[in-house]
């Protein structure tokens, strides 16, 4: 189980190399708002390294990149779209010269956004956590290249399965043992910190417990906070079977659960998992975002580079899909 | 060659020689060379929309609703990319009409062309069944051959996507010269590519091609041509179909559980000889039967969520 949720990096860091080579990403909101240049380039260049270490990862990015599903790169632009504007944000309101920032990505696998981050703020410390296998690939990758390394900080110790410098912490664990993640917390980041928390398709694969704990607990520990969940919703089961269909979609060609999609099956439920008397929660569908997010310039750029076939479709799926943001 | 052998095949879901799709495509090539863009056809009538490569789908489709043996049917399009089984859809179709000329007319949908099928899913399939992309080219061949539309008793009529602005009488679609790959822009292409909605006028199409129009180009089109419904296909409906702009308009849709993931049921529309509309709906066949073997085999990597 806990391989198969592994695996479900490579998708995500598929789907995101794919939406770069249609230029879907980055958009002009990541390269002047988010002031991630070089997004392409370092991408690509981890992708390179990906070849020579994970063949068989690699091989689902020349797939995805092959297929290029003009779905697939929507939801893609618009899943890492969010992400970043939610990292740029989080960091401006936060930073400023004297203060320490930290930003703690659960389930990080593949991500890259700590390189472009990193950069701008001299005052951040980020930490990524994942399972080990992912962990240690990325760390293997992000070592290799002086490019990385150079943003990073040079690596430190001789463990070659952990990315560790004096800013950035790249450590495996396995989120469903919460004591585990709040020990590396304690070792690695400050409570009085402000920290913005990143669980982009990682809730969804953890069961309700689990998840829950997971949550109270690293909100309890960070005085003040901010944390941006991406994942599926199910739907309502009556009239609507797109959550059930995906269940079973998932497991049988994969073997991968997803516990608690028909319990968090809509906005308002799923905005429970950050609920109580402390905390400000703001949710929207990924559909809702397109809609009233994006400018229609952008949306018209969107549409000049491929022909998208069924909007009914698209409608249908990033409305299961949703946004929260909830900050104490 | 033997046409009933190659449907008994293509229901099966088996390989189909690449001779014999040559053979196949070029004797559709010839009879639909000579349909004209707008064909007309008499009631009683099954009106189909999308198909994409559902086969046990469209095979259900024609249980349920009769059977070719015995009755006519309209394809609005798309019958292609999407699906596991593209082709086999596609040449069932194909088979089908050159055995039963008089009670299959196939309709071209926004997926039949070179552009298209190469992102969603035909060319990869037939590449993957094949080794080589010939069947691919003989198929797009025959795309560009497909009618544009269909007219009902005098009084429906079908099409793939919608209107268009280029077009206001039946007689400037005859005028078009259809025996193509289908243009960017254009009668041909918005009459593949619109979608109704509500609009108050011609607006630009989400899409990328084709226009979104109205009630009021509706009403004038049913007008001027006095006609009384457009029936298309085109766009998912989770209900099958849906009437619009006081039944003036009908989407169709026929690929239940679209691309697999969407839930959705699908519809066929039966015109009666009084002009009637009968609408069945039916559910998409399980992936597996009872006791677990795959009633559809798929070699596709799932790539199809956000993970």
């Amino acid at each position: 189980m806990d391989r198969a949720i592994q695996q479900t990096d490579y998708d995500a860091f598929s789907c995101k190399i794919c939406a770069i080579s249609k230029m879907y990403l980055p958009s002009s909101k990541e390269l002047e708002f988010c002031g991630m240049r070089g997004f392409s380039e370092l991408h690509m260049a981890y992708a390179q390294q990906l070849k020579g270490l994970n063949r068989r990862a690699y091989g689902k990015v020349q797939t995805a990149i092959r297929q290029g599903q003009p779905l697939m790169n929507y939801g893609t632009y618009l899943r890492t779209l969010i992400v970043d504007i939610e990292c740029k944000s989080f960091l401006e309101n936060a930073a400023n010269e004297n203060s320490k920032i930290q930003i703690l990505n659960l389930g990080c696998g593949s991500d890259l956004r700590m390189l472009f981050f990193l950069n701008q703020y001299p005052q951040l410390t980020w930490i990524d956590l994942d399972f080990a296998e992912s962990v240690s690939l990325k760390a293997k990758i992000l070592k290799k290249n002086e490019q990385f390394r150079n943003t990073l900080g040079e690596p430190q110790g001789a463990d070659d399965t952990e990315y560790i410098s004096d800013r950035y912490l790249l450590k495996s664990c396995n989120l469903n043992h919460t004591q585990k993640v709040l020990d590396i917390l304690l070792e690695s980041s400050v409570p009085e910190v402000p920290t913005l928390v990143i669980t982009e398709c990682v809730l969804c694969y953890m069961d309700l417990s689990q998840s829950q704990a997971l949550i109270d607990n690293v909100v309890s520990f960070y005085e003040t906070g901010t944390w941006v969940s991406y994942d599926p919703i199910g739907g309502n089961e009556a009239d609507d079977r797109f959550g059930a269909i995906m269940q079973a979609n998932l497991w049988e060609s994969r073997q991968l659960e997803l516990p608690t999609l028909m319990f968090f099956n809509s906005v308002e439920k799923y905005a429970q998992r950050f609920e109580d008397e402390t905390k400000h929660t703001q949710i929207e569908t990924v559909w809702q975002y397109y809609i009233q997010q994006i400018p229609q310039e952008e949306k018209n750029r969107l549409k000049s580079l491929q022909f998208l076939d069924e909007i009914e479709e698209l409608k249908l799926i990033l409305s299961h899909y949703v946004h929260s943001k909830s900050s104490w | 060659m033997k046409l009933d052998e190659t449907i008994a095949l293509l229901r099966q879901g088996k390989h189909v020689s690449e001779e014999t799709v040559f053979e196949l495509c070029l004797r559709a090539q010839e009879l639909l060379m000579n349909e004209a863009n707008v064909t007309h056809v008499d009631t009683p009538v099954t009106i189909c929309g999308d198909i994409h490569g559902q086969l046990h789908d469209l095979l259900t489709l024609f249980d349920k609703s009769g059977g070719v043996e015995n009755n006519k049917y309209i394809f609005l399009g798309d019958f292609v990319d999407r699906g596991f089984y593209s082709l086999e859809s596609f040449l069932l179709l194909l088979t089908y009409k050159l055995r039963y000329p008089d009670r299959v007319t196939m309709i071209r949908g926004n997926h039949e062309t070179r552009q298209i099928t190469k992102v969603y899913g035909f060319y990869d399939e037939i590449v993957r069944k094949y080794g080589n992309s010939n069947v691919w080219r003989y198929c797009c061949e025959v795309f560009d051959y497909l009618s544009l539309g269909a007219i009902i008793n005098g009084r429906v009529f079908c099409v793939h996507g919608g209107l268009s602005p280029d077009v206001t009488t039946i007689n400037q679609i005859r005028a078009i010269d259809r025996k193509q790959e289908v243009p960017h822009e254009g009668a041909m292409c918005d009459l593949l590519w619109s979608d109704p909605d509500e609009v108050s006028t011609w607006s630009l199409s989400p899409r990328g091609a084709g226009f979104l129009f109205g009630k009021n180009e509706v009403d004038q089109f049913l007008h001027t041509n006095d006609f009384e419904l457009i029936a298309r296909a085109h766009q998912l409906v989770m209900e099958g179909y849906k009437e619009m702009f006081d039944g003036g308009l009908v989407t169709v849709w026929s690929a239940p559980n679209y691309c697999y993931r969407c839930g959705n049921v699908a519809a066929v529309l039966r015109i009666e000889d009084t002009l009637d509309r009968n609408y069945m709906i039916f559910e998409a066949v399980p992936a597996q039967d009872d006791v677990g073997n795959a009633i559809i085999p798929s070699k596709k990597p799932q790539m199809d969520y956000f993970l």
